[in-house]
């Protein structure tokens, strides 16, 4: 407090020295006009943060991954909020190409990096979002994928929920996350190995729901809790004191989207590389040599919202001879993969074009790819299915001593 | 289902004739033609998105529920003939172009008053060639200041070029304004670092100036499109000089009591044949603004210097420059005051703090020879404060030359009775440019002319004003570019 005090001290400096009845209109100003610029009736969206957005020059642009492909101001983080403010106002319909643009983010947080007021655009078009499903305007395309998710409680048809093992309870709890059960079965099965090997009392759940950040992020909150309902009770139920997931985004879900709708889980949650690296301390698996050489890939949740950047580093360094690269962009400076914010439903061509141009990236320092997030991985394969792409899990199976 | 948009909700300040349907598909479809769909844009939320730039007012009009200008199309071109034959059919069907970065200028120059095509750079963003023998770098217009400056530090260089708008402007952006950065005193403004350009002329022709260090070949016609601000047509490529990234850099402040000690330091190190990358001197309030935490620096005036190159020359550069600011009775402050400057130098918040509190911010650079520049600040600084309605005017001095200096100015306030905001912007900037001109300063030292001071052109060109105008007609005969800026 008293730091503010100073920090705007040279203000209240000059406002002192005013005229009276100069000074009681400054103040006066100061304390009503801005009422003027936000809505009366209250709006999911946060008004008075867009609008804050939409009056910056776009200081993060150079970094968002979106614009970075499309090159127009339109889909410019500022330019986003610019038009999130026009429709908030009832300035502008939500016309399709305004609905369009308020799914165009990948909610990576490489804006919130660089801005002064630590905006996440992602965050703040959440609140878009959710005025657009309250007036009944969500594009039919992701009405379908909401009521597939539903039925699926996965993001694949057909949905796998289990790893098929026997149900019983364990301290640690293995959750595979719905991407990894559906698409990268071979990370579940990595980690239970490792696990299995590490004498470890693990359990899985028998009927695992996807963690519902798709839903919240595409401003669903309703159904977006019965998610993290049903999570909640069967995680509470495994007996579990600690949880390990493979994929961030339900790291991140569980940590810190379940709290904010009043769900709170009382377990030590982890991603598997801090898990990981704790059995390699605590003397539980050992490595053996491996001489090749990857580089890392910071998934954007990981880094950026979870600020878990060295323990998959740490991890993959006591790999005896195995050469770890780093990207031009790392760590918290990381790049998208191009799924991130569910892009690649909304918008599958931003995505790819983002997929290929982190690929380049990376690969302007390595050829092989490890990473730590199953979709990260998808979207590498899919701009080249040749391409070696790795999770840590598997890295560490294949070289850990029997 | 979604509603289509319509243009009544908000309203237009800058109206023109609209182009009738027929026309406006005719256009579409030759603008198609040239760059193909993908490049090509009518729809609204796009002419919504380039109605303005970084104007204050522009971003009042904003907040109003305005919207400054609209233009009748956006085009991405991604080579040098697509801009040629854009500016080619826009003769054929005189209609304006206006080109556009990143739209962070500040004085309205990229806004489509008079409707048209918006020519975005960005998708012109690549590096040619990075040359380490010669220490130049040849690339696109359309790149971003953060990611031309990114790729030179990977390969161990730098541009030294560093604007506050980095993160948010293109180099075409640079050329055209004159720009400068943050590190200029020893790197040079953007036009110091020039080699060569490409350029589209107003009627399609394509210039290329050679890349070579000097040449005694006539006037340079390539230099006429610095400055011009998308008047005399756009700049699509350019090789620049580039440095080794430093070696070393020290920090330093001082703190001064008086304004006159912290120039005379300045002017002397200057004289020394010395060039710290960045020289800032804060007058009381701006101390007080940005150095509240440095008790030493209280209503005093604060110097901060930066020194980066060479390690030797470095450590020689600090050395001298310290005692000369000691012999002028600067009280060393340490480097604490430079990393909080370096920590917090992009953090542009006062429009988005300010603006929706109908408080009103902007800033003024001016350049003032030495022996006049006290009295500028002077009678600048009360020239502004004298208006109704400001809270405050202060400055630092920012840019500086063996000759003399840039000042610049930020003002605050807020309309009292029944002056509107933007009226009040208007006074403000009058009674400031006035000022200056009778001081003896030249109203801009790197933001430009745009809308914001083309009425003071004339004043500050003189008869040379004139000619300019003769060129534009000469080169530009049907005023297709970037009408309506610069006074022109």
């Amino acid at each position: 407090m008293l730091d503010k005090v100073k920090k705007y001290s040279w203000i209240m400096n000059a406002i002192s020295k005013l005229k009276w009845s100069t000074k009681k209109e400054v103040i006066t100003h100061f304390l009503i006009s801005k009422k003027k610029y936000i809505p009366k009736k209250k709006t999911n969206a946060d008004v008075d943060n867009i609008l804050k957005c939409a009056l910056c020059p776009n200081m993060c642009r150079f970094d968002c991954p979106v614009l970075r492909v499309e090159k127009s101001e339109t889909s410019s983080p500022s330019g986003k909020a610019r038009i999130a403010y026009l429709v908030e106002m009832n300035r502008l319909n939500f016309s399709d190409d305004v609905i369009d643009l308020m799914y165009k983010c990948a909610s990576c947080d490489a804006c919130k990096e660089w801005c002064p007021f630590d905006f996440s655009l992602g965050e703040l078009l959440i609140g878009v979002r959710k005025d657009i499903v309250e007036k009944g305007l969500v594009p039919s395309s992701l009405t379908i994928f909401k009521e597939k998710l539903e039925e699926n409680h996965a993001i694949y048809e057909g949905g796998i929920t289990s790893l098929g093992l026997e149900a019983k309870r364990g301290d640690v709890l293995y959750f595979a996350g719905c991407t990894t059960l559906n698409k990268r079965k071979e990370v579940a099965n990595a980690n239970i190995k490792i696990l299995e090997k590490a004498g470890i009392n693990f359990t899985t759940l028998s009927n695992e729901w996807c963690c519902g950040a798709p839903l919240s992020i595409l401003g669903f909150g309703s159904d977006f809790k019965k998610f993290a309902e049903h999570n909640i009770k069967a995680i509470r139920e495994s007996g579990c004191k600690t949880m390990i997931c493979g994929c961030p985004e339900c790291v991140h879900t569980f940590k810190e989207l379940y709290p904010r709708i009043g769900l709170k889980l009382n377990v030590e949650i982890l991603h598997t590389s801090q898990f990981l690296l704790r059995l390699v301390e605590e003397g539980k698996i050992k490595m053996k040599h491996l001489k090749e050489e990857y580089v890392y890939h910071d998934p954007c949740v990981l880094s950026r919202k979870l600020n878990i950047c060295e323990e998959p580093r740490e991890l993959l360094k006591n790999i005896p001879e195995l050469k770890l690269k780093e990207a031009q962009f790392d760590r918290k400076e990381t790049r998208c993969c191009g799924m991130g914010g569910m892009l690649g439903v909304t918008n599958p061509k931003i995505s790819l074009e983002m997929a290929k141009n982190r690929v380049s990236g990376l690969r302007e320092a390595c050829n092989s790819i490890v990473t730590a997030c199953p979709t990260c991985e998808l979207a590498f394969k899919n701009v080249n299915k040749k391409l070696r792409v790795l999770d840590l899990s598997e890295l560490i199976l294949e070289t850990m001593e029997e | 289902m979604a509603t289509k948009n319509n243009l009544k909700k908000y309203k237009v300040i800058y109206r023109k004739k609209e182009l009738s349907e027929k026309k406006k598909k005719e256009i579409l479809k030759k603008l198609c033609d040239i760059l193909g769909p993908e490049n090509v844009s009518d729809k609204e939320i796009d002419k919504i998105s380039y109605s303005k730039d970084y104007w204050p007012i522009a971003l009042r009009w904003m907040l109003e529920g305005k919207i400054p200008a609209l233009p009748d199309y956006i085009v991405w071109p991604e080579n040098t003939k697509h801009i040629s034959d854009v500016i080619k059919l826009a003769n054929e069907e005189e209609i304006p172009i206006i080109p556009f970065g990143e739209g962070s200028g500040v004085m309205g120059g990229a806004i489509p008053i008079k409707g048209g095509i918006v020519v975005d750079m960005k998708k012109m963003d690549k590096t040619l060639e990075i040359n380490k023998k010669n220490l130049t770098i040849t690339v696109q217009a359309g790149i971003n200041g953060m990611t031309l400056e990114r790729t030179l530090n990977k390969e161990g260089y730098t541009l030294g070029h560093n604007p506050q708008s980095l993160y948010c402007s293109t180099l075409g952006g640079w050329l055209a304004c004159r720009a400068a950065g943050q590190f200029s005193t020893k790197y040079g403004k953007i036009d110091d670092m020039v080699i060569s350009l490409e350029a589209v002329l107003p009627q399609g022709e394509i210039i290329r100036s050679k890349n070579v260090p000097k040449s005694s070949t006539g006037p340079r016609i390539d230099k006429l499109l610095l400055g011009s601000e998308g008047t005399l047509g756009i700049i699509t490529e350019s090789t620049l000089k580039i440095w080794p990234y430093p070696e070393k850099r020290t920090l330093q402040s001082y703190a001064f009591e008086d304004l006159k000690d912290g120039l005379e330091s300045i002017r002397k190190i200057l004289r020394k044949g010395i060039f710290p990358a960045v020289i800032r001197l804060y007058d009381k309030i701006e101390t007080a603004r940005h150095f509240y935490q440095t008790k030493k620096a209280k209503g005093k005036y604060m110097l901060i210097l930066v020194m980066e190159g060479d390690k030797e020359l470095v450590d020689l550069e600090e050395r001298v420059s310290h005692e000369i600011c000691e012999e002028h009775g600067g009280i060393k402050c340490g480097e604490e005051p430079v990393l909080h400057w370096f920590d917090t130098r992009f953090d542009v918040k006062e429009a988005s703090e300010f603006a929706p509190r109908d408080v009103i911010f902007d800033t003024i650079e001016v350049s003032v020879n030495w022996d006049k520049s006290v009295e500028l600040y002077n009678s600048m600084i009360s020239s502004m404060k004298n208006i109704e309605g400001v809270i405050l005017a202060s400055a630092h001095a920012s840019h500086f030359y063996p000759q003399g200096v840039c000042f610049y100015f930020t003002f605050g306030g807020t309309p009292v009775k029944e002056i509107k905001p933007n009226d009040l912007y208007s006074s403000v900037w009058n009674a400031a440019m006035r000022s200056c001109i009778d001081a003896g300063g030249s109203i801009s030292h790197h933001h430009g002319i745009g809308i914001m001071r083309a009425s003071w052109i004339e004043k500050e060109l003189g008869q040379s004003f004139k000619v300019l105008k003769r060129i534009k007609k000469t080169l530009d005969p049907k005023n297709i570019m970037n009408p309506g800026k610069m006074g022109l």
